[in-house]
């Protein structure tokens, strides 16, 4: 059975992991939804009571019955790359692929609806609580002067967009970044402003989860750091990630989170503090790995190979994500 | 009239316009010009910042 990888060609992370299956024999078959209608082709016939699908991309063909697992890396949008693209040939590109997959009784890493889910960072922060994972008091709002109040109990505060998302007209960064406690927040109006107690942080924590397999890393920060360099993805820090060990009531609290989002793999970013405690900041549901591994030599992209290639298919998956994980 | 959280904003760094690498339909992996398979080579990752945690911003929102 094969292994079904959505990505873009350009996904070099993705590549660590097909390296690793092809020395095993695993078949994969590796396309891009963007691609759809021209180098990518899909068939799928409903008839006297069966479904018979097809996938071709690259000169290969595979029957959606015969895929063992499907890994949704970095797919780009459907048809974007077809002769004549619009939203419309998108939402019927994206209906007819996902579609026909999510019938299919591959195993997902990770399903489309536990992913939706899993990328709202509210959501996030209240599941970190209830599975007992220490949060930074956070504030969400458009009312500036919640904000204002907010800044009196916490000082010192940061703030970051709440998708996680960039502006991209014009192309622009949005770093998680500290906010002075005399600023003026009457443009919290003009847009939900997610503000958040800062961690004073002696330094960062990667967890990479792939299916029960915990990788962790740590950065520390230099005792010479910007103190206002809060974002670890834009800080300019020459020190490497390290391998560090979960700490087991971390381990626990994760591993109820990944249960209840039903999500095969999470990238989680900790902050740790002076007395050692790893404050969750998020969690990403298809974070990038692959920086970690060349730093630490940890065998994320070998984990994430060996839980795609495993034989079977799981249980039919439901609608709106319930028992759409992940085993 | 922004948002707060664009007041700390700034220019998105682009990733170099070209990679020292092309993807090979054939093997399903991004290739050297040399030939080699570009993912074994994890110096040239670590240089070129593909892999890292804002490699995937403009078109995904999970780092």
């Amino acid at each position: 059975m094969t292994v079904l990888i959505l990505t873009s060609e350009e996904d070099v992370t993705a590549d660590m992991v097909v390296v690793h299956l092809n020395a095993t024999g695993v078949p994969v078959v590796r396309l891009d939804p963007a691609d759809l209608t021209g180098r990518v082709a899909l068939s799928g016939e409903f008839v006297h009571g069966a479904f018979r699908g097809h996938l071709s991309s690259g000169g290969r063909l595979v029957s959606i019955d015969g895929l063992r697992s499907i890994w949704v890396r970095r797919p780009g949008v459907p048809a974007a790359r077809a002769a004549a693209p619009s939203a419309w040939l998108t939402e019927e590109a994206s209906q007819a692929l996902y579609g026909m997959l999510r019938g299919c009784g591959a195993r997902w890493m990770n399903h489309p609806d536990a992913a939706r889910r899993a990328r709202h960072k509210p959501w996030q922060l209240r599941l970190a609580q209830r599975c007992g994972l220490p949060v930074p008091a956070t504030l969400i709002t458009t009312f500036p002067q919640a904000a204002r109040e907010f800044a009196d109990r916490y000082p010192d505060l940061v703030v970051k967009p709440v998708s996680g998302a960039h502006p991209q007209d014009p192309p622009r960064a949005v770093p998680t970044s500290r906010v002075a406690p005399d600023t003026d927040f009457s443009a919290v109006a003009f847009g939900p402003t997610l503000l958040q107690r800062r961690v004073a942080k002696r330094a960062d924590i990667r967890l990479t989860v792939v299916g029960e397999r915990m990788l962790a890393a740590r950065k520390a920060v230099a005792e010479d750091a910007d103190p206002d360099a809060v974002d670890v993805r834009f800080a300019q820090s020459t020190a490497p990630w390290r391998p560090v060990e979960v700490p087991p009531r971390v381990a626990a609290a994760v591993r109820a989170y990944l249960s209840d989002a039903e999500l095969a793999y999470g990238a989680f970013d900790f902050a740790e503090d002076a007395d050692g405690m790893w404050w969750f900041l998020e969690c990403n549901q298809s974070g990038q790995f692959g920086f970690v591994e060349v730093d630490t030599g940890q065998p994320i992209a070998l984990s994430v190979a060996e839980w795609l290639a495993r034989p079977g298919p799981q249980p039919r998956a439901r609608v709106n994500g319930v028992d759409s994980a992940v085993r | 009239m922004e948002p707060f959280a664009l007041n700390y904003a700034r220019p998105a760094a682009e990733l170099e316009a070209t990679t020292p690498y092309v993807y090979d339909s054939g093997l399903q992996l991004n290739v050297l010009f040399d030939g080699r398979i570009a993912a074994r080579d994890h110096g040239l990752m670590r240089e070129l910042g593909t892999t890292t945690s804002t490699a995937g911003s403009k078109t995904h929102f999970d780092d």
